[in-house]
């Protein structure tokens, strides 16, 4: 435990045997990097789980959930029965909302 | 190996919840690191506003990645508990947290990891999230260093019992009884089959406001075992002397009327005069509203009770007064700052539950085209409150009741962290239920703004037995900090003694009609029979007419008192 460190962004020791890729990020990752760095990627996040728990997806997957039992079930057999539910019933609005915001994100901060 | 996703309906009467074993490898790291291994993640843990989810700290513009492969963008990130080493978890595809626990070696175990976004625990090896005790008890502990915790209200540190004594009479006591007693008619008589205790009220000039309160406080069962059992007897009350006025008295007089097998209808006029005298605003022949009526009836019980016994304060534990006791019970109130997550908590009695109506049908839940396997179907599945098809249910207004709330801007809270008045979250929460739950719903708007009043006549579903469970403040906070195994808010040391959450439907008081011309009537649940008492007349009525009718106020009692009154006929 001494070795806890509060910063999780810590270099990792290089291992020897994997080569790191270099090539350029993604416009994905640069995305994906921005959105968190400006702290949009977490009210983003914190929104669309307010939507979708107002109009009531959680408590339909909670309730798949249900029905595969607790026993022998791991959290990944869950997560692959789900996903695919999941996505499919998010309701329109919801993605256009999200859509929107993270369009005018971009354009705020096109550079 | 077997994992819980959130343990939840167990019904844990002795003390806390039931624990998963832990798999070989979690206990395994128990054994390696002490006691406590994860007590020092506290330092490591956010509490993030203003929901209070837990996540590992880190600076705003950290952006964790795998240390593997780099990608930033799965949806699991990993930090080993041992060199905190960061990996993603993407199965089918790679599990590169998994490659890193096998570099576990005897001096050092790097199998459990802990979720960088929302603070919970992974087996590496068993490839499964696990639960730890001492984990949780570390989020939790994170969560309450910045929560100045209020005092728990007096009346629930300290429960006097008073030991249960059998009583069988002496040959005096006994001669007494006999002597001043009569056997109640047996149900074969010309009555036929309507239980006990049905008679109609006449309306004495627009007073079907307060008939159909009455009806259902007449078989309300707590204050109808309390009132025949002789329990405030208006010959001896002391309250009375002169021109004194005891409403309990006067509950008394009726109780007796009612429930003595005479049918015809009965005039509660002696009652009607004195609950003017106590409520002399509201003493006309105008029509009323039946909740206003209930409130303020409840009100002079107490009033005039505690005046003359010198009974502390109702403070939500109904010492005070039978009105209390039947119906008191404590709201928990969280306001949350939006900036810094610091949470102040109230505790309030109340003797009701005034619900909104929800504003629109369905809005979120539109019968929109993806959703082909989402049938609008609806049978309430038990706590599955959101099967919005349209049609507003009781379960949802609670819901709502229960959802946490943005205060507006022009609410902003002053923030004893922050120490300048903030943006936040409120959310109320049951922490202590009544024996008996009144639902209001709100269904009379007054505007002061555009100076009128208007009457929502939308149809509300309600159930006949609910479960007040998820609404307590043990499930929502509960919620809050997430899939948690540590009891919360003192939960433990109360279980035995809190009564179960389950409550059955006894009564509604339904409105038709408009806003100032209208008629209340009740609905009564006898041995599961439904009467309509729309004042003096009392009539059989259909399980489906009072599902469709619309409800205003609807009386729950806990499933333990009910049953154990409406079994047999006799006794109800």
């Amino acid at each position: 435990m001494s070795a806890k460190r509060s910063s999780i962004n810590r270099p990792p020791t290089p291992d020897v045997d994997r080569d790191r890729e270099n090539q350029e990020p993604t416009l994905q990752e640069i995305i994906n990097i921005k959105m968190i760095e400006s702290g949009e990627k977490e009210r983003l996040k914190e929104l669309l789980r307010e939507r979708l728990i107002e109009c009531g997806w959680r408590d339909e997957m909670k309730s798949l959930c249900r029905k595969k039992g607790r026993n022998n079930v791991t959290v990944d057999d869950l997560v692959h029965v789900i996903t695919p539910k999941g996505r499919a019933s998010v309701p329109d609005p919801v993605k256009a909302e999200l859509l929107q915001r993270i369009r005018s994100f971009l354009a705020s901060t096109a550079t | 190996m077997s994992s819980k996703i959130n343990h939840h309906h167990q019904n844990d009467k002795t003390n806390g919840q039931i624990f998963p074993q832990p798999c070989p490898h979690l206990a395994d790291f128990h054994a390696r690191n002490g006691t406590k291994p994860f007590r020092a993640i506290q330092d490591c843990l956010h509490i993030k506003p203003p929901g209070g989810r837990a996540a590992i700290r880190r600076d705003s513009s950290e952006v964790p990645r795998c240390g593997v492969c780099g990608d930033s963008s799965c949806p699991r990130l990993y930090a080993c508990m041992a060199c905190a080493a960061v990996s993603c978890h993407v199965p089918p595809h790679s599990s590169h947290v998994a490659i890193h626990a096998t570099k576990t070696s005897s001096a050092c175990s790097h199998e459990i990891a802990v979720d960088v976004d929302r603070a919970e625990l992974f087996c590496c090896a068993c490839r499964d999230q696990v639960y730890d005790r001492d984990f949780d008890a570390a989020v939790v502990l994170a969560h309450t260093t910045s929560i100045i915790q209020s005092s728990k209200p007096e009346n629930l540190r300290k429960r006097r019992r008073i030991d249960y004594r059998p009583w069988s009479p002496d040959l005096r006591e006994r001669s007494l009884m006999v002597n001043n007693a009569s056997p109640i008619d047996s149900m074969s008589s010309s009555n036929g089959d309507l239980p006990r205790g049905l008679r109609g009220l006449n309306n004495l000039g627009n007073t079907c406001f307060m008939n159909s309160v009455l009806q259902a406080l007449f078989h309300t069962p707590p204050l109808r075992n309390y009132f025949l059992s002789d329990r405030h007897n208006r010959y001896y009350c002391q309250s009375k002397n002169g021109v004194r006025l005891c409403l309990a008295c006067d509950l008394d007089t009726m109780f007796s009327a009612i429930f003595c097998g005479d049918r015809m209808p009965y005039s509660p006029a002696k009652f009607l005069y004195s609950w003017w005298r106590h409520a002399s605003n509201l003493a006309s022949y105008e029509q009323q509203d039946a909740h206003e009526f209930f409130i303020s009836m409840l009100d002079g019980i107490h009033e005039k009770v505690e005046k003359d016994q010198h009974k502390p304060r109702s403070q939500g534990n109904g010492d005070c007064c039978i009105a209390h006791r039947v119906f008191s019970g404590i709201l928990r109130s969280d306001v949350m700052c939006m900036a810094c997550g610091f949470t102040s908590t109230t505790f309030d009695p109340c003797v009701d539950f005034s619900l909104d109506l929800e504003p629109n049908q369905g809005s979120s839940m539109k019968t929109s085209s993806t959703k082909s396997n989402h049938s609008c179907n609806c049978e309430a599945d038990g706590m599955n409150s959101s099967q919005n098809c349209g049609i507003s249910t009781l379960m949802g207004c609670l819901d709502r009741f229960t959802r946490p709330e943005r205060l507006g801007s022009d609410q902003k809270f002053f923030c004893q962290q922050c120490q300048v008045r903030q943006e936040s979250l409120k959310q109320m929460s049951i922490r202590k239920l009544p024996l008996v739950s009144c639902f209001h719903i709100k269904r009379f708007e007054h505007s002061s703004v555009r100076k009128m009043s208007r009457k929502v006549d939308r149809y509300l579903q309600f159930p006949l037995s609910l479960d007040m469970a998820p609404y307590l403040s043990s499930s929502i906070l509960r919620s809050r900090f997430g899939n948690r195994f540590f009891p919360f808010d003192g939960d433990e040391s109360n279980t035995l003694n809190e009564p179960s959450s389950e409550f059955e439907l006894f009564a509604v008081v339904t409105h038709t009609g408009k806003l100032d011309a209208g008629h209340y009537v009740t609905y009564l649940r006898l041995s599961n029979k439904w009467y309509k008492c729309d004042d003096a007349w009392i009539t059989e009525v259909n399980e489906n007419t009072v599902r469709a009718a619309q409800g205003y106020m609807m009386f729950y009692v806990q499933k333990m008192l009910y049953y154990k009154a409406s079994e047999k006929q006799g006794t109800s």
